[in-house]
């Protein structure tokens, strides 16, 4: 275990964390004021990333690419909850389930008939990527930098905007109390769509930048869904803040586990044992984690209501 | 002798009350005459696939439906019930009674362990635990590389002493026997001070609780007695497909298993089954359907039945048995009228 090999999934665990922590930002904010269990957020990462895969083919650019996803899944988002989610809210949590897990099934099947079910590769413009040096003789990928910068600037973005601006304020009373807010002349239908499509945009942007790193293809996003409801849980339902930390600490967790769980068990095991039992251990150490959690915390670190 | 009697009598009233059920059970005990004149094999095995998805359903409807407990990882208990058969047979271990007993075993002390952590938190903290347990025992076997890991292990079908199980229809009917005993013990259940209360629990946790008795208690055990049988539906279901993989306890399954009982009806007796028999026949016919219209993209079913559960969810309430309860009740009232 070397200190290069260490910074290296250091980084990988940070911007493993930053692009959940986008998909999850949307999402507690879902849970969180709108008591929706909404599985199909990991669509919206798919819709995102095949936005962007086909525009960047289409033009020949990825920055117009990316720029014009954007506005494709803030779209995407504004019409789903007007169409399907709206009617839903009213309902007990097992009919939400339901109902987005077959629009799960829709959105896999409508991106396999329109794009095929094989995978999407998208090429980097040249400016992004190579590598850059973060220690003598540390090479580490330019896009992955650029995604943690991005990831970190959202993050920023999103808490000023939650925490110092009057719409987020609004938005965390609905958290705290839905009626109330709506009481004080507030109107929660026109709030609970504008944040399901800002949801549903960075589960998008997400997308956009897991495409370059990984392959786009038909449901992507459930893996990552899976993993941010596992972050909203440890961060506590309905808080942004929450969020970030679970998002960042299940990153980490997650990437540093499968790299230097196997190896640490090495020191207390024999060989075999711990080759055999390192990457069971290791995948399951995220849910581990958050079955701890929720043992001794039941709402979360951070939960936002009080 | 009068246990007996009163046994006979409660089924009696039972069966009287839950006339879909054993009509469809019966129906399920004649299926073969029916494939065997007609010359459709084929269907036998999409009359197992029910079968087997149908106690699944219901062993999750005792909690979902009854319990009022939306449990989002029970396929993870029909996947250990078949990788208990699996991983016994790859030890040599052949008897089939041996296996059932085994996955009863595992399958009732993880739900006991499980159910315990689980029951602790309520609402969607609920759903999520539920599903953390059942990916961390999905990751736990596509990491088993002696097991087959992520290609999972084939399996031969289990011996049960005199019934030989390559023998045709044996399997067929050791399945039906496993449905109609489940369906009977879970009948006694729900109908029991047990099934009473909690269904109480269900309208009324703090009510139940006043009256000085634990809650959670019941909730576990009918937890417990779901993940069995669960996990019976599992180590059949080793026999019937030979071959088990992860893929089984993904978590598209535990939502497979919550579309079933929804479309047929929670909190009923038959509906799960109910809902199996129309999820496969979807799951068959809907690639067919599609194929006549738009050839090219017959695998693409799921594009229609996709919208059609969302429609069931928003326009269907209470499933296929509300609307024959519905139905039911309207033949009544029209013949109280006539007589």
């Amino acid at each position: 275990m070397t200190l290069t090999l260490f910074l290296e999934q250091l980084f990988n665990g940070l911007q493993a964390g930053v692009t959940l922590f986008l998909v999850a930002a949307g999402l507690t904010l879902i849970l969180g004021i709108m008591d929706f269990v909404f599985l199909a957020h990991g669509a919206q990462v798919m819709i995102g990333a095949y936005a962007a895969a086909a525009i960047t083919a289409a033009t020949g650019n990825f920055y117009i690419g990316v720029a014009l996803a954007i506005p494709v899944t803030f779209a995407s988002g504004y019409f789903l909850e007007y169409l399907i989610i709206r009617h839903l809210y009213q309902r007990d949590h097992m009919d939400q389930v339901l109902a987005t897990f077959g629009l799960i099934l829709f959105f896999n099947e409508a991106i396999r008939i329109g794009f095929g079910p094989a995978a999407l590769f998208s090429n980097l413009p040249p400016s992004l990527s190579g590598f850059v040096e973060i220690l003598p003789d540390t090479p580490y990928p330019t896009f992955r930098l650029v995604v943690i910068a991005i990831g970190l600037i959202c993050a920023l973005a999103i808490h000023i905007f939650v925490s110092r601006t009057r719409i987020g304020a609004v938005v965390r009373a609905g958290a705290n109390n839905p009626e109330m807010t709506a009481a004080l002349g507030i109107n929660i239908k026109i709030l609970f769509r504008l944040i399901f499509a800002t949801g549903a945009c960075l589960a998008g942007v997400a997308g956009m930048m897991l495409g370059p790193l990984t392959a786009v293809q038909p449901g992507m996003g459930e893996p990552l869904l899976i993993l941010s409801l596992v972050v909203i849980i440890i961060g506590g339902i309905g808080s942004v803040r929450g969020a970030f930390i679970a998002a960042i600490i299940v990153g980490l967790v997650d990437t540093l586990g499968r790299i230097f769980l196997p190896s640490l068990l090495r020191l207390f095991f024999e060989q075999a044992t711990a080759d055999g039992a390192g990457p069971a251990l290791a995948s399951m150490l995220v849910y581990i984690l958050m079955a701890v959690v929720l043992i001794f915390r039941p709402t979360g670190l951070f939960p936002a209501k009080v | 002798m009068a246990g007996f009697i009163t046994f006979l009598f409660l089924a009696r009233t039972g069966i009287r009350e839950n006339k879909v059920l054993w009509l469809l059970i019966a129906a399920f005990a004649l299926f073969p005459i029916f494939t065997h004149f007609a010359n459709l094999p084929f269907w036998n095995d999409v009359a197992m696939r029910i079968m087997l998805l149908g106690i699944a359903a219901m062993g999750l409807n005792l909690v979902l439906g009854y319990g009022g407990m939306v449990s989002f990882g029970h396929a993870a208990f029909v996947g250990i019930g078949a990788y208990c058969v699996g991983i016994s047979q790859f030890y040599g271990l052949t008897n089939g009674w041996l296996h059932i007993l085994f996955s009863l075993g595992v399958c009732g002390s993880l739900g006991l362990m499980i159910g315990y952590l689980a029951l602790r938190t309520s609402g969607i903290y609920f759903i999520m635990i539920t599903l953390a347990f059942a990916q961390m025992l999905f990751f736990f076997f596509v990491s088993l590389e002696q097991f087959g890991g992520d290609d999972g292990m084939s399996i031969d079908r289990a011996e049960f002493a005199v019934i030989d199980l390559y023998e045709p229809l044996r399997l067929y009917f050791l399945i039906w026997a496993a449905l109609a005993f489940i369906s009977l013990g879970l009948m006694f259940i729900i109908r029991s001070r047990f099934g009473v209360t909690l269904r109480a629990i269900k309208s009324n946790e703090s009510r139940i609780e006043a009256m000085g008795l634990e809650p959670l208690n019941f909730k576990i055990i009918s937890y417990v007695i779901s993940a069995v049988i669960c996990g019976i539906s599992g180590a059949l279901f080793a026999s019937w497909q030979e071959y088990v993989s992860p893929d089984i306890m993904h978590w598209t399954r535990s939502g497979e298993l919550m579309i079933i009982i929804i479309l047929g009806g929670l909190g009923t007796l038959a509906g799960p089954l109910l809902g199996a028999i129309v999820f496969l026949l979807l799951e068959e016919f809907l690639p067919l359907m599609l194929g006549e219209i738009a050839p090219t993209y017959a695998e693409n079913w799921m594009i229609l039945f996709g919208p059609l559960l969302i429609m069931v969810v928003l326009f269907g309430r209470g499933g296929l048995m509300g609307l024959t309860t519905q139905y039911l009740a309207r033949e009544k009232s029209h013949k109280t009228e006539e007589g």
